[in-house]
């Protein structure tokens, strides 16, 4: 009979107990909930440091950028990419035009004109090998040492699969035919070259 | 007595209606019933947004914070999303029903109407407020204990035909875990019967009005509530008391097969059936539509309004004895784990009710004393 009563007891003790714990979790919820509220409250993006300070050393490798002003169009970087997800499409500016490509940052002078410049994102695996040959360090992971040329981006998910192919070229028909890519236009488009007979004997008397 | 049918038929009474009583009738129970299946719906949308919110903050979460209605999401840190269980609902009323091939057609598509039946019935006895009661019987309570086990025939109905072990395992659970704690709270119901004299619902409060809360009646009624309100838990089938659609052991127990519509009956009965057990506690216990102020009135305040007591606010007050009953409710379902079949067996037969029956016997000594 003692135990009976012990026991139902023990049982009020521990029900009581055990209710006092979950009100106390529901009580202090402002200290206690830690959940984030991801799309509306994000963490603090950490520094990185990996214990010494080596300023070439791309530490953070989160997006390909492409400073298209830098760029020459030598296709160094497309080369390089292990899994060809670099697309780089240039076309060599007439020397006749009055068309100035521009200078890089470097002060080489451009020859090339880049009509496309895409990096296929769900295809890159973030290997870090085109930055290394570009002669005019254009092409560069974002953040790290590279950090005062863009912010790390760890965020860059899209609803579609093509909104990852990141287009840092857009280029419209006017500013191509502007920079004289007759052909590369008509190549892309599937037509016949513009008047190449019309134009090579005008080549050939000025020779 | 003043009830919405009694008003009914007093109103046809005084005008000439063509129809005859079967227009009464009519107009009765359609009136009623939507008004019982306007709270029962409402009562799931609110319980269920109400249960997610408390079960979140229990488990250091937050729960649902992103749905709301025409933008409006209700808050921005705890309280949010106050469109997820309409949405919820939307999605279960448009999911496809499903039924085995292999089940008994027939008698799945009956059940959860006879469980929402059940609880639908039994709304015609539940009091909200003075007045505001569908009929006021003289057997109220018996009424109520009565329609609310009907539930346990759609329980077994559903775990036999679906067809399925886990269903046939949950609803033989259900039945016998069902009428072992019907027992208990009829035993504890029985105190208020023999205090008072009377199983009309109104009359029960009328007595409270008078005395005092009737939990606060003897020791023994204060004990009698507790034993009430576990065996209730029990009786609509919630954690810890939840054997019968023991997640863990059996899928969903009798509701393993159904889907969309008629699960979200299941759903709705649970909730009602809920909302019914707390309003009968806080009508038998816990003083009903009267105001808390009522027990401190020593005629301090010349009119009853400034107790904040009254129809209307009777209406608030029991909503929020309820709400509070069913808040409990929750609390236990997110602080105990599920028993086991016997130890629920042990909990009814070894304890329950032996303090019950002994609770009968003291309560009438008691008033044969005081």
């Amino acid at each position: 009979m003692s135990t009976y009563f012990k026991e139902i007891f023990d049982g009020l003790k521990t029900f009581i107990g055990g209710l006092k714990l979950t009100m106390h979790h529901f009580r202090n919820r402002k200290d206690l909930v830690c959940t984030l509220q991801y799309p509306h409250e994000k963490w603090p993006v950490p520094e990185r440091h990996i214990g010494f300070d080596l300023e070439d050393y791309n530490v953070i490798r989160s997006r390909l950028n492409v400073d298209l002003d830098d760029c020459i169009g030598c296709l160094s970087c497309q080369r390089a990419c292990p899994v060809d997800c670099i697309k780089i499409e240039t076309f060599k500016v007439p020397k006749d035009s009055d068309f100035d490509a521009g200078v890089t940052s470097n002060g080489t002078q451009k020859k090339m004109y880049v009509a496309r410049f895409s990096i296929d994102m769900t295809e890159c695996m973030f290997c870090n090998l085109c930055t290394y040959p570009c002669p005019e360090d254009c092409i560069y992971m974002a953040g790290g040492p590279n950090s005062h040329r863009h912010e790390v981006e760890y965020e860059f998910s899209k609803r579609t699969r093509e909104e990852l192919i990141f287009n840092f070229a857009e280029r419209t028909e006017e500013e191509i035919l502007e920079a004289g890519g007759e052909k590369y236009l008509a190549k892309k488009k599937g037509l016949p070259l513009p008047e190449p007979k019309a134009q090579n004997p005008e080549k050939k008397e000025t020779k | 007595m003043n009830s919405i049918v009694n008003q009914f038929i007093s109103a046809f009474s005084a005008s000439d209606i063509p129809g005859g009583y079967f227009t009464l009738f009519a107009t009765i129970v359609i009136i009623s019933g939507l008004a019982v299946f306007g709270v029962m719906a409402v009562t799931a949308l609110v319980a269920v947004y109400f249960e997610r919110k408390v079960s979140a903050f229990m488990q250091d979460r937050i729960g649902p914070m992103e749905v709301g209605i025409f933008g409006f999401k209700g808050g921005k840190k705890f309280w949010g999303g106050i469109g997820q269980t309409i949405a919820d609902a939307l999605k279960l009323l448009t999911k496809e029903d499903i039924i085995p091939r292999l089940a008994d057609r027939k008698l799945m598509m009956l059940a959860p109407f006879i469980i929402f039946g059940g609880a639908f019935i039994t709304f015609v006895g539940v009091p909200f407020s003075e007045g505001i009661v569908i009929s006021d019987f003289n057997i109220g309570l018996f009424y109520i204990m009565a329609a609310s086990s009907i539930g346990v025939i759609g329980v077994i109905l559903a775990g036999w035909s679906s067809n399925n072990k886990w269903s046939l395992y949950g609803g033989m659970r259900s039945a016998a875990q069902i009428i072992s704690y019907e027992i208990p709270i009829a035993l504890s119901l029985i105190l208020v019967v023999i205090v008072v004299g009377s199983l009309r619902m109104t009359d029960i409060v009328v007595w409270q009005a008078d005395h005092r809360w009737f939990i606060f009646h003897s020791p023994f009624a204060f004990l009698a509530f507790f034993i009430y309100f576990i065996s209730a838990v029990a009786e609509t089938n919630r954690t810890p008391f939840d054997i019968p659609e023991a997640e863990s052991e059996l899928v969903a127990g009798w509701m393993t097969e159904y889907s969309g519509f008629r699960w979200a009956v299941f759903f709705l009965s649970e909730y009602a059936n809920m909302l019914i057990v707390s309003i009968v506690a806080s009508v038998v216990f816990l003083g009903g539509w009267l105001s808390p102020f009522q027990m401190f009135d020593f005629g301090l305040f010349p009119e009853s309004w400034m107790l904040l007591d009254g129809p209307i606010w009777g209406l608030f007050w029991i909503v929020v004895k309820a709400m509070i009953l069913i808040f409990v409710m929750m609390w236990f379902r997110w602080t105990f784990p599920r028993l086991r079949v016997d130890q629920l067996m042990t909990v009814c037969w070894k304890y329950l009710i032996p303090f019950a029956l002994a609770n009968v016997i003291l309560v009438s000594i008691w008033e044969l004393i005081f």
